[in-house]
């Protein structure tokens, strides 16, 4: 059995699109990760303040949430930024971005609660840091490259392609070997 | 089914470099719980240590130097600020009513300079020396006027800290929409140092 190379319309697509995006997307939340790691106080505080949950009841779980959510971002943005387990990644931030639009949703739905996003820490990107429809939209955009990536991966420059297994999990075009 | 156990092993792996995160660094706290809006509840632990408190806005005002307007608009004072913010003309009035000013920027900024009398409480603060940001809560009632500012413009920092004070129950909390660089411009009050502000 040999492999067959890829064409040149994979190659292209792999250097115009997967990469950019593998990179561009998983370095945003690496990003947005390493401001939070360093200022947990303040994102208990704005997990906090976004009143989901009761915090009187339920506070161990807005602490537990401050301290594991910015370590799955920054966990998956690499990988992501890596090619490594490209579609568990692109899975996993999907998840957090549906989340945190529903979460942004009921704090702007809900007048009582005035919160502070803290997506990016105490920096802002694109939208100004308390809770409005623009980081609504903005995590909308982000669904977008992240549904491509879970749908076809990181491409042919992703150590994916390198650690390939063969459980046929990864993307056919890439991992099957023709005679 | 890969995919799924993958996307488990990250957040197991998030679990476990947080927990041993809150080990090492010590665990957050949550500040007083379910604060409503203008409920005047006794704030924090009365055995915590305090770290520098500010000085008390005396009560009467110092006999502070009150700005003297003509009426007409001043390109300065009255120069356009994001909505809902306030003008330089605004802020200097809440001064001279001896509302109390928080520094939002860096510490080596408010060193440098800064308005008379402001404290020191960068958003960091809440992270980096709690013990010292509730010093300068503890300084301050919770129903007390608050004018916050930063450099100005597009500096995010007063609401970031203004974010988190409403959260511990403050309730008159105001941007200032000029920046540190105005008020020095227009000639009024500053201090130096990490005093708190004391002139």
């Amino acid at each position: 059995m040999s492999g067959t190379k890829p064409g040149a319309k994979l190659w292209a697509e792999s250097i115009l699109l997967q990469l950019p995006l593998r990179v561009g997307l998983g370095g945003v939340f690496a990003f947005a990760a390493y401001n939070k790691i360093g200022s947990t106080q303040s994102f208990a505080n704005a997990i906090k303040g976004f009143r989901i949950v009761d915090a009187d009841k339920y506070g161990h779980l807005i602490v537990t949430a401050a301290y594991t959510m910015p370590w799955i971002e920054m966990i998956a943005g690499v990988l992501l930024v890596l090619g490594l387990w490209s579609r568990a990644s692109a899975v996993a931030i999907q998840i957090m971005l549906v989340a945190f639009i529903v979460a942004l949703i009921h704090v702007i739905l809900d007048e009582s609660i005035s919160a502070d996003c803290s997506c990016f820490g105490d920096m802002n990107l694109v939208c100004e840091s308390s809770v409005g429809w623009c980081q609504v939209i903005r995590n909308s955009i982000l669904l977008v490259p992240c549904s491509y990536l879970v749908w076809h991966q990181g491409g042919l420059l992703a150590l994916d392609r390198v650690f390939r297994d063969k459980s046929g999990d990864n993307d056919p075009r890439w991992t099957v070997d023709r005679e | 089914m890969k995919t799924l156990q993958r996307v488990l092993a990250i957040v197991g792996g998030a679990f476990l470099i947080g927990t041993v995160q809150a080990v090492v660094f010590g665990p957050v706290t949550l500040g007083p719980a379910n604060l409503t809006a203008g409920t005047d509840k006794p704030k924090g632990n009365p055995d915590r240590p305090s770290a520098d408190p500010i000085p008390e806005n005396p009560d009467p005002p110092i006999d502070r130097p009150v700005a003297t307007y003509t009426g007409k608009a001043d390109p300065l004072l009255d120069a356009p600020v994001p909505e809902g913010s306030l003008t330089l003309r605004e802020a200097k009035e809440l001064w001279d009513a001896a509302a109390y000013f928080i520094d939002a920027r860096h510490e080596h900024e408010f060193e440098a300079g800064h308005i008379q009398y402001a404290a020191f409480l960068e958003s960091k603060l809440f992270d980096t020396d709690i013990a010292r940001a509730n010093a300068v809560m503890d300084s301050i009632p919770l129903d007390g006027t608050i004018v916050l500012y930063c450099v100005g413009g597009e500096c995010d920092a007063s609401k970031n800290t203004a974010a988190l004070l409403e959260q511990y129950g403050y309730t008159d909390l105001r941007i200032m929409g000029a920046g540190y660089e105005h008020w020095v411009a227009a000639g009024f009050e500053t201090a130096t140092g990490s005093d708190g502000g004391t002139p």
